[in-house]
């Protein structure tokens, strides 16, 4: 019975219950279960089955009563609070938002694009030597650009570009589950607070 | 059975305020005093859960009204009593529950149970 009691004590502490009425309750609860178990009964007659769910039964009775303070762990995180982490803020959302969308475009049209053997790109004032390309002063060679053909340049060598493309579209990915992630836990505690 | 047990448990719940109210109004009760008065009733609240939520919930809502009284040789103890609010709630309450009743009575009563052997 001490141990239903210290139980409910410890929730109560918990929730935020003001000790004058965590105290109030214990008191009531601990005389009743005492004249009940005086009277040859047990606990189970005045706590029904709530006898084996000290923690819920405690819950229940401080909201029942309205004494419960909010949870600590919601308001600093809230974005409606007025302290909220610019993370948090619309605005911020908005722009990683817009920002991943881009990356995932960007990297959707790189895979497109360079789908194939070869990526060929436009490429001007370039002095350029059968087999390779030199682009600031004579010793500067770039291996991966071969094949000069007029104006433009086939590039052989695309594992760089994939993994690049493949890097960006994972990230955009990321990012964009998270936002949508986000947003779900706010209209999750939203719909909440509107409830209560 | 468990589903007897559930629907038992379902329309207990729906008017386990409205019990309580009418055994406070009986005359000033503490908690444990109001589970036995349900008791004698033939309302067992074993399985059911506590009073103790139930008893908050009328306190915040206006129905009841609480004072400390001393307990033989104990800490003083929380009596409950009927609000003017309470009054007027349980006369409603028990209009709602035998219209009710009798709805479902008539309803019920049509049904001719065959038990067989």
């Amino acid at each position: 019975m001490i141990d239903f009691v210290e139980e409910c004590r410890r929730e109560w502490k918990r929730l935020g219950v003001p000790d004058p009425i965590a105290n109030e309750m214990a008191t009531d609860l601990t005389i009743d279960i005492e004249e009940a178990e005086a009277e040859g009964g047990s606990a189970e007659d005045v706590l029904g089955n709530s006898l084996f769910d000290p923690r819920r039964f405690a819950a229940a009775w401080a909201s029942a009563r309205g004494v419960t303070a909010p949870p600590a762990s919601v308001e600093p995180f809230s974005p409606l609070g007025r302290d909220r982490h610019p993370w948090y803020r619309p605005a911020t959302i908005i722009a990683v938002t817009v920002f991943g969308f881009l990356a995932a475009l960007a990297a959707v049209a790189l895979v497109v694009g360079g789908h194939g053997s070869a990526m060929v790109g436009p490429i001007r004032r370039i002095v350029a030597v059968p087999g390779s390309i030199r682009i600031i002063g004579p010793a500067s060679v770039m291996p991966p650009f071969r094949n000069f053909v007029g104006t433009s340049f086939n590039v052989q060598n695309t594992a760089p570009f994939f993994v690049l493309a493949f890097v960006a579209l994972l990230g955009a990915l990321v990012i964009l589950g998270l936002v949508v992630l986000y947003r779900s836990a706010w209209l999750r505690r939203e719909s909440k607070r509107r409830f209560w | 059975m468990a589903q007897v047990d559930g629907r038992r448990s379902q329309l207990l719940r729906g008017v386990l305020d409205l019990c309580l109210l009418a055994v406070i109004g009986e005359g000033p009760a503490y908690g444990y005093e109001m589970t036995k008065r349900l008791r004698a009733r033939g309302m067992s609240i074993v399985g059911e859960g506590s009073i103790y939520p139930l008893l908050g919930r009328l306190e915040r809502d206006g129905l009841v009204e609480t004072r400390r009284e001393a307990s033989n040789g104990g800490p003083p103890r929380k009596y409950y009593s009927l609000s003017s609010n309470g009054k007027q709630s349980l006369e409603t309450g028990v209009e709602e529950w035998k219209t009710a009743r009798d709805g479902i009575d008539r309803a019920l009563d049509l049904v001719k149970v065959e038990v067989t052997p």
